[in-house]
């Protein structure tokens, strides 16, 4: 892939009044089963200096620490039974944000609760309460089938087992499973190995779930499929965290979304509220093929664009780019000459309704996948 | 929110669900276990393979009619050297399949991705290890027949003359022991995530320290020290003495006290390393990398 222009790398600000509209502060008045603040983690890493001798390797002398912020501070609260979306890129600090909620991760400051336990001083409470989907597919045994699985996690999470019994065959039957549940697991396609997961998270009838990219690497059909069945989780009164660098995922599934990126939550509302306060501007969307990525300056300084981003999708070959501008009529055909006179052919262009892509754009000056 | 949702086994746990914890853990194990067809050569042709080296080697060197072999008998208090070896060996090879399974059993779950599944659960951390151990251990002790039952037939060695209740005393507490052992070496696998070279070294270390093909009392003075302070020399020498020499508490009691006090320090170090690697793993981060 092509690499990104300068601008992309070093996102202007947003600008304080933007974040302040869109910054959410708990209220202690609601009810929150998922209450976080300020929740930090640094990463500290000790590594021998390159120039360090073998003995002072050996001897852990002459080491520098390198410190890296994953999670800047994030405050958020959920209520019972709502869905809330932690949207950011890769690397902007959700994995690490739902790792240190599932007491996998040691949070270096802050703190936070669930289900009203504190996740510092009663961890194992907070497991109790908790259903989490962190690895996927991975996260159960491939040598065992759907049914040795789920009685094995059921024991894990101390179910009796008359009640283990049970739910093990309730949830072979809801997850649709029911008809290979005693095939290994490795014979399964991804999206059966996915349920399987799920299924393991829902064992112990947990008020809150936790899901880390649940639709990541599945067909469409069966990240379909299992939008729905979050959609069901919610219906049962379970509250849903899940991260996702899918915009349509959250704009679906999200009752409330928070916008990360460099491991601080930039935005956060629901999803309609947060593509309403970007409502003003146009969002033209054009597919470039042999695009000149040193136009970009040139297009941000045409009049009235606000904000713009630039992708190279390599399953199109195409670039894929997104202006901003409150007055689109005046500046598409500007764009338009100024690419066609630089060899770029246009091959698909539209104004658009904002979507929660756009609203991170309009924020941070880059796209959700870059 | 649905009242249902609230269910009893939120309340706590019981030494009856970490019971029932630790039992699936071992019944998981051992249906991966049975799944790998390596399982037929890890139980039935390995304990036969390695002492037969050294078995053709003593026999070489001691002769037509073991006529070399009078050394031999003042070291170790015995002219049947299979036997020496057999019973060495066997101890050794348990040590080593521990520090393989039990070594490797949170490292295999971590390259598979189900260590954090696992770790997810309320089970205590103490219950993981214990059930993962349970099944490796019930493993080693068929190990451990087999082996008798493949010499016994292959070669006519006749172990079960002596005092087997002293030599199973010595057994029985190496178990803690060896489990210790291989719990703090389970920690160190999950915290540098290589195995192979501190195998290789650990491993090394027992074999050339501890006698197991041979009498200690053959090493350099220096190498005798630290043969001293290894529990392994203790327990191959108690079991021998049992059961080559039909050695009584008497003789043995000064063995089995050592053991004794290794079998509590053991698991008690081992433990204590795993927590600290476990919240070292848990700042970092790195508790399901691979």
């Amino acid at each position: 892939m092509a690499s990104s222009a300068p601008v992309l790398e070093f996102p202007p600000p947003v600008p304080a009044d933007v974040l302040a509209a869109h910054l959410y502060t708990p209220s202690r008045a609601e009810q929150l089963i998922v209450d976080v603040h300020d929740l930090r983690k640094v990463f500290v890493k000790r590594r021998s200096a390159p120039d360090a001798s073998m003995w002072q390797r050996l001897a852990l002398r002459a080491q520098r620490t390198d410190e890296r912020v994953a999670v800047a501070g994030v405050s958020f609260g959920i209520a019972e039974g709502e869905i809330f979306g932690l949207l950011g890129p890769n690397g902007a600090g959700k994995t690490t944000t739902i790792r240190m909620l599932s007491t996998l991760l040691q949070p270096s400051a802050g703190r936070a609760t669930i289900n009203g336990y504190d996740l510092a001083s009663q961890p194992d409470m907070v497991r109790r309460n908790l259903g989490a989907v962190l690895t996927g597919e991975r996260s159960i045994y491939w040598k065992l089938s759907a049914r040795e699985n789920l009685e094995y996690f059921a024991a894990l999470y101390h179910l009796p087992p008359a009640i283990a019994r049970r739910r093990v065959a309730e949830l072979l039957e809801r997850l649709d499973l029911a008809s290979r549940a005693n095939d290994p697991v490795e014979g399964y396609s991804s999206g059966m190995k996915q349920r399987v997961a799920i299924a393991k998270a829902l064992l112990a009838n947990p008020p809150v779930v936790l899901l880390d990219e649940p639709t990541i690497g599945l067909d469409p059909q069966s990240a379909r499929n299992l939008r729905e069945l979050i959609l069901e989780i919610k219906r049962e009164g379970r509250t849903v965290l899940l991260t996702t660098h899918y915009m349509e995922e959250a704009d679906l599934l999200c009752d409330r979304v928070g916008i990360i990126d460099l491991g601080k939550i930039i935005a956060l509302d629901t999803p309609a509220a947060l593509k309403r306060s970007i409502r003003q501007l146009d969002v033209m969307q054009l597919e470039v093929e042999a695009f000149d990525e040193a136009l970009m300056p040139e297009l941000e300084a045409l009049p009235g664009v606000q904000q713009s981003a630039v992708r190279y999708r390599d399953d199109e070959r195409v670039w894929s780019l997104a202006l901003h501008s409150t007055d689109s009529r005046a500046v598409l055909p500007r764009a338009i000459a100024l690419i066609t006179a630089h060899s770029g052919r246009i091959r698909h262009m539209a104004v658009a309704e904002p979507s929660l892509e756009d609203v991170f754009i309009a924020l941070t000056g880059k796209q959700l996948r870059d | 929110m649905d009242t249902h949702i609230a269910e009893p086994w939120r309340a706590g746990r019981s030494l009856a669900t970490e019971l029932r914890a630790v039992l699936m853990i071992a019944r998981k194990e051992w249906m991966i276990f049975r799944r790998y067809p390596s399982w037929v050569i890890a139980l039935f042709i390995w304990p036969v393979l390695m002492p037969l080296a050294y078995i053709f080697t003593a026999q070489a060197l001691g002769g037509p009619g073991g006529e070399s072999l009078t050394r031999f008998q003042q070291l170790t208090g015995t002219r049947d050297y299979a036997a020496f070896i057999v019973l060495g060996s066997i101890l050794w090879m348990w040590l080593n399949m521990t520090l393989w399974d039990v070594g490797m059993y949170l490292r295999n779950e971590q390259m598979h991705g189900t260590l954090e599944s696992n770790w997810l659960c309320p089970t205590w951390r103490v219950s993981l290890i214990l059930g993962g151990a349970l099944t490796k251990l019930l493993v080693s002790v068929a190990f451990i027949l087999i082996s008798l039952l493949e010499f016994r037939v292959l070669l006519g060695v006749h172990l079960l003359a002596g005092n087997v209740g002293l030599a199973l005393l010595a057994l029985l507490l190496t178990i803690p022991i060896v489990h210790g052992i291989g719990i703090a070496f389970a920690s160190l696998v999950l915290r540098f995530k290589e195995a192979n070279a501190m195998v290789f070294l650990v491993r090394g270390i027992f074999m050339i320290f501890c006698g197991i093909t041979f009498p200690v009392a053959v090493l350099p003075g220096w190498m005798q020290v630290i043969a001293a302070v290894l529990p392994l020399t203790y327990a191959i020498h108690a079991v021998r003495a049992a059961l080559l020499a039909n050695a009584g508490w008497a003789e043995l009691s000064a063995d089995l006290l050592v053991l004794g006090a290794y079998a509590i320090a053991a698991p008690l170090l081992g433990y204590i390393l795993f927590g600290i690697v476990e919240r070292g793993a848990r700042r970092r981060g790195d508790l399901g990398q691979y």
